[in-house]
This record gives C-alpha cells, structure tokens and sequence, in this order.
C-alpha cells in the first residue's frame, strides 16, 4: 500500500467508533458483505425495485454505473461517452489507473468525519462510482448509476466521486433500490464532487429503500467560479433510517438550488439536511424543501447558509404538511453569516391542506380524495430550474403515481 | 325543467343566508341575479353547487327532475352543473394544463378550442392554477375551466367584477354564444357592460331580484334593469313591489 493511502486508513480507523452528529447510531458489526452474480439477474432482479423508482429495464441496462451489493456493473452507455472523453468507471478502477484522481480522494470531505466515512475507506474496496468529465464536455443526456441492494443483513459502502472539468455539463440521475424482501441492511454512500469552472451539474437522486434499511449518505460538493451544482433529492419509501446533511462549498459567482422531496411513512426517520457555504463573492444558494408526514414517520427538515463574504444571497425555503396524528415533522432552518452584506433569508411553514382548495377541486368534479391528490402533487412539486427535461419528466411521473396512492 | 330549487332554506355555520328560495329555469335559459352585497347571492349559486359549509335546513334542489339535495358536489358537478368562483384560490404547484388535462379526462370531453381563443388562456397553460394571476387572467381561467366539461347549468358568479374592460369585452361575448347555444346560465352580476350586451342580443329570461336571503323580485329584463341602474336596489325594488301590488 503506498503511504498516501495508509495515512487515510489509518486515520480511517481511528475514526470507526466516531457517531454522526445526527441521526440513529448504527452497530456497523451487524451488518456482513455478501457477493453475487450475473448481469441478466441483475437486470431481472433489478427490475420490480426499478420500477418502484421509475427506471424501466432499458434504462437500468443503459445506464452508466449499475451496482447491485457488492458488485459493479458497468452499462453500454459508457461506450459511446469514451469518446468525447468521458470517463466512467469504479472510484477503485479510476485510482490504479490514474495517478491524479488522488487529489480528489477524500479531498472534498474528511475520511474521519464520522464512524459511516471511516468504514467506507475501510470497506468500499474501491466501489463506487468515478464520473470524469473533460473540460467544455457537454454530457447532454443523463446518465443512470444504480445501486441495489438484495440481500438482508448487508452492508453496502460506496465511494463516489464525480469531476465535471471547466466549462462541462453533467446530468446525473442515481436510484437506490431495495426491493421488499429485504428485511434489514445498511447503505453508506459517501460522494464527493468537483464542479469546474463555469461547469455545470445536476444530480437527481430519487430513492426507494424499505423498511428493514438504514441509509448514512455523506456528500459534499466543491463548486469552482462561475460554476452550478444543482440537487433534487426525493425519497418516498419506508426506511429505517437515513440520515444526510449533503455540503455545497460555493466560490465566486457559483450557485446551487437544492430541493429535498421527503413522503415519510410508517415509522420511518428521516434526517434530512442540506447546507450550502458561500465563500466566494456573489455566489449563491437556494434551499428547498417538501416535507410530507404520514402514519408515524419522523422527519426532520434541516437546511443551513453559511456566509462568509459578501456581496452573497442565499434563501431556504421549507414547507411541512402533517396528514397524521402521529408524525411529526420538525423544520430546522439556519443561516448564519460572517460577513456584512450577505443577503439571506428563509420561510419556513408546517400547514395543512386548505379545505377551499378542496372544496374547489370537488365542485369541478373530484371527490375529495382525487382532490387531495392533486393539491399533494403540487406541494411535492418544485421548480428546479436547470434540471434537464428528461429528468424532470422522469420526476413528474414519480410524483404523479405517489400522490395517487398517497392520499389514503 | 332542468333545475327546481324548492322553499330553500340554508345556513352557514348557523347564520340563516337562504331564507325559502324558490328558482326555476329551464333548458337553455338565462336567468339573471340581482342584489345588494350579502343578499345571499353567492350562496344561493354554492347552495346549488353544494358546496360543504352550505347546510340546507329546508327544501330541496332538483336537477332534471332527480333530488340532488344531499348529493355531494362533485355528483352534482359531474351531473352537468357548474360553478364558476367569484374568487377561486389559488393552488401552488398544481399547473393549468395538468388541470385541464384530470378534467377533460374526467369529463372524457375534449377542448373547446375556440373558447380558449376567445378568453386568451393559451399563455397561461404553463403557469400554477390562479397563482399570480391578474383580475382578469384569474376570471377568465376560471370561466374557462367551468365550461371545459360542457355544462347543462353554468353559474356564473361576477364574471365581471374586479376585470379589466378588455377581459370584460371577452367575457361577455363568451356568454353571449353559451346562451346562443343553449346553454342554461345563472348569471350573478352588478355591472351594467354584460348585461347590456346580453340584453341587446335579447339572451335574457328572467332577472331576479334579491335582498336578505330572499328572491323579492323577478321579471323580464326591461323591466328591472333600467330601474335599478336609476334609483339602486333598494329603490327600485320598493318601485317595482309597489307596480306590482297595482297591477
């Protein structure tokens, strides 16, 4: 092992005892890495937990980065990018192969941050997904990673990095997928992206897990001058827990919208954050969230601007709606600037659905349930502007059939 | 007959607002409503609707000839009878076109394209349903959603109020051709400019008068309106009464 490396690991260990400042502790030992098998499962067993999420066959067999457990599957996709440069591999791959993505390997965020970062080094074997795209490449179409998982009591540690040059363009859509059976695993995904000068990423993740499932994603995004970072998170299935609080480091004139789309249920726990950090001249965030508590979920909205320096903007947007008695849904806002002359603001609002909009809905001839749908679609909705048309395509159709089956 | 509203008496968390209405109107017939602010106007088109906070403590509602009285509105709706707001709320996030497409689809009817020309609602398509909207972007979406499914019944509550002269002029020529189709209309307004225009294509059957909660009055148009605009509602109603007992 080569020095570098080492003093990662080592730091790496020291850290495996490390809780996370948020969210349930998770006893990483119960939790084994099971192997398995053959593309064409893959797809078949990918497919029902797919469909939860929106992908069909096709696009699950095109996509860039497919990952079921411990396995890596790489699609076809890949080919046609390779020529324009594009690079799309394993982070381990991308590693032995290129001397420089080093200086992106826990760059972005600290190996030791807590016990989840620590056993990903320890873990992850090089898995995870390495996105590189060249300078002034515009990757038009969006390209798919998949991560499965399909059997109980496993453990998953993924270790993404994604580096969009000066001047590129990324669309990424990520689905993580567990089907029903899985009565209990663990997912621990850390990312760490690199957005160019005046380049350009979006990054869809919209995420089916179930009930047996902790999730510890750890994100953390650097974007250069000029440059844009664009999130839209949506989950909307049972979990055990998840708990994130993805980190957007902006320089001068760069700006990130980030939206969260959280459809809590059973007694699932969601801690859920978002923050951004302006430390360049006129950079710029914008934090939204939609937060839906059904049967006995616990969520918790998180969303932070820090400033520090000015001219800077930055505004946080959180809407809660209860439809149960026993969820609840805590709505957690902060900004805080370093600077004079940062401009930040926020709204933050746990309602309910207004009976006149219901009222309305009925008298044009929905019964009140239909109604209901319609008035939870639009509050799931956001604008993300900046999102390609395939991908927000592929999020309306998520939405619509969710808030079909929501309204009960 | 299409709708018989019989002795109707309705409360609003307890406030008596209909106090025994009798209404008639037949097939392709344009009735026209009248009256001072809180005659019970507005509540007499959402008792019909039957919208919830409406309690009908008395009379019956039928509509070709079956009682829909406790009937929810989305039946009623669904029936053929439609509401358009005076102020219809806005609702974030749910766009126009995906409205237009869960009524049509719910209706199984198609676009009426030419009375999406006529009101200019195209460039609204896009935007979330009243969100924003001007006076007149708001009535005119709202006219055009309530006629979207081809109702037998169109109330129409002050399509007119708080609207530019330009959205007006368009208005009123849209009922001007739902009444030249047969379209039966309950029309509720205070302005002069629709009425006028309806009156000159002689689309009007019967003006009615109210005040308290009570139709005190009905009657051709000519009769009416040139006394209410002279002497208001209160004066022209004593005027009329009193013709009336002469008679």
């Amino acid at each position: 092992m080569s020095e570098w490396l080492r003093k990662i690991r080592e730091r790496a260990e020291k850290a495996l005892e490390k809780k996370a400042k948020y969210g349930p502790d998770i006893d990483l030992s119960k939790y084994s890495r099971i192997e398995i098998n053959e593309i064409d499962d893959i797809i078949g067993l990918a497919s029902e937990p797919a469909k939860r999420i929106g992908l069909s066959d096709r696009e699950v067999s095109n996509a860039g980065y497919v990952q079921v457990n411990e396995k890596i599957w790489h699609g076809i996709i890949v080919e046609g990018l390779k020529r324009q440069g594009v690079i799309i591999t394993s982070t381990g791959e991308a590693l032995k192969k290129y001397s420089w993505v080093r200086d992106y390997y826990w760059r972005n965020i600290s190996v030791d941050l807590d016990k989840y970062t620590a056993a990903t080094e320890l873990y992850s074997n090089g898995r995870g997904y390495f996105i590189y795209v060249p300078p002034g490449v515009k990757v038009k179409v969006p390209v798919y990673t998949c991560l499965f998982i399909t059997s109980s009591w496993e453990a998953q540690f993924v270790h993404n990095i994604v580096i969009v040059g000066d001047g590129a363009e990324l669309n990424l859509i990520t689905g993580c997928v567990v089907p029903h059976k899985i009565v209990g695993a663990l997912h621990v995904g850390v990312s760490e992206f690199y957005v160019g000068r005046n380049a350009k990423l979006s990054f869809a993740m919209i995420h089916a897990w179930n009930k047996g499932v902790h999730v510890r994603p750890r994100t953390s995004v650097r974007v250069m001058d000029g440059g844009s970072y664009i999130s839209y998170y949506l989950v909307h299935s049972d979990v055990a827990s998840i708990q994130a609080y993805p980190s957007v480091k902006l320089d001068r004139d760069a700006k990130t919208h980030m939206a969260s789309i959280i459809l809590g249920s059973s007694n699932s726990i969601y801690d859920m954050g978002s923050e951004a950090v302006l430390q360049g001249e006129n950079s710029s965030a914008e934090i939204v969230s939609r937060v839906i508590g059904r049967d006995e979920s616990w969520i918790a909205a998180r969303s932070r601007i820090r400033a520090f320096t000015s001219p800077s903007r930055g505004h946080i947007e959180c809407l809660g709606l209860p439809l149960s008695k026993k969820a609840t849904i805590i709505a957690l806002p902060e900004l805080e600037s370093r600077v004079e002359g940062a401009e930040l603001t926020h709204e933050a609002a746990i309602g309910k659905i207004a009976e006149e909009e219901i009222e309305y809905l009925m008298s044009k001839g929905f019964t009140e349930e239909e109604a209901r749908a319609l008035i939870l679609r639009g509050f799931m909705r956001v604008e993300v502007p900046g999102l390609p048309l395939q991908t927000q395509r592929l999020i309306d159709a998520t939405i619509k059939l969710l808030t079909e089956k929501a309204t009960g | 007959m299409l709708l018989d509203v019989v002795n109707l008496v309705v409360e609003v968390r307890g406030r008596r607002v209909l106090k025994g209405i009798n209404l008639r109107i037949g097939k392709g017939e344009v009735h026209v409503i009248m009256g001072p602010n809180a005659a019970g106007k507005s509540s007499l088109l959402a008792s019909i609707m039957g919208l919830r906070k409406y309690h009908v403590v008395e009379g019956k509602i039928l509509f070709e000839g079956e009682d829909i009285t406790g009937r929810p509105s989305y039946e009623r709706a669904l029936k053929g009878i439609a509401l358009s707001y005076q102020i219809p709320p806005p609702i974030k996030g749910l766009k126009v076109k995906d409205f237009v497409s869960a009524i049509l689809s719910k209706y199984k009817c198609s676009v009426d394209y030419f009375i999406g020309k006529m009101l200019e609602v195209d460039y609204l398509m896009d935007r979330y349903l009243f969100v924003g909207f001007s006076g007149g972007e708001r009535k005119r979406m709202e006219l055009y959603i309530t006629l979207l499914p081809h109702p037998k019944l169109a109330m129409l509550d002050e399509p007119d109020s708080g609207v530019d002269i330009d959205s007006i002029n368009k208005i009123a020529d849209v009922i001007s051709i739902l009444a030249e189709n047969k379209t039966s209309i309950l029309l509720v307004t205070h302005t002069g400019h629709i009425l006028s225009r309806l009156v000159d294509k002689g689309s009007i059957d019967v003006v009615h008068l109210m005040m308290n909660g009570k139709i005190v009055f009905s009657g051709i148009p000519d009769e009416i309106i040139p006394l209410v605009f002279k002497y208001g509602y209160k004066e022209a109603i004593e005027k009329l009464q009193r013709l009336d007992k002469n008679e």
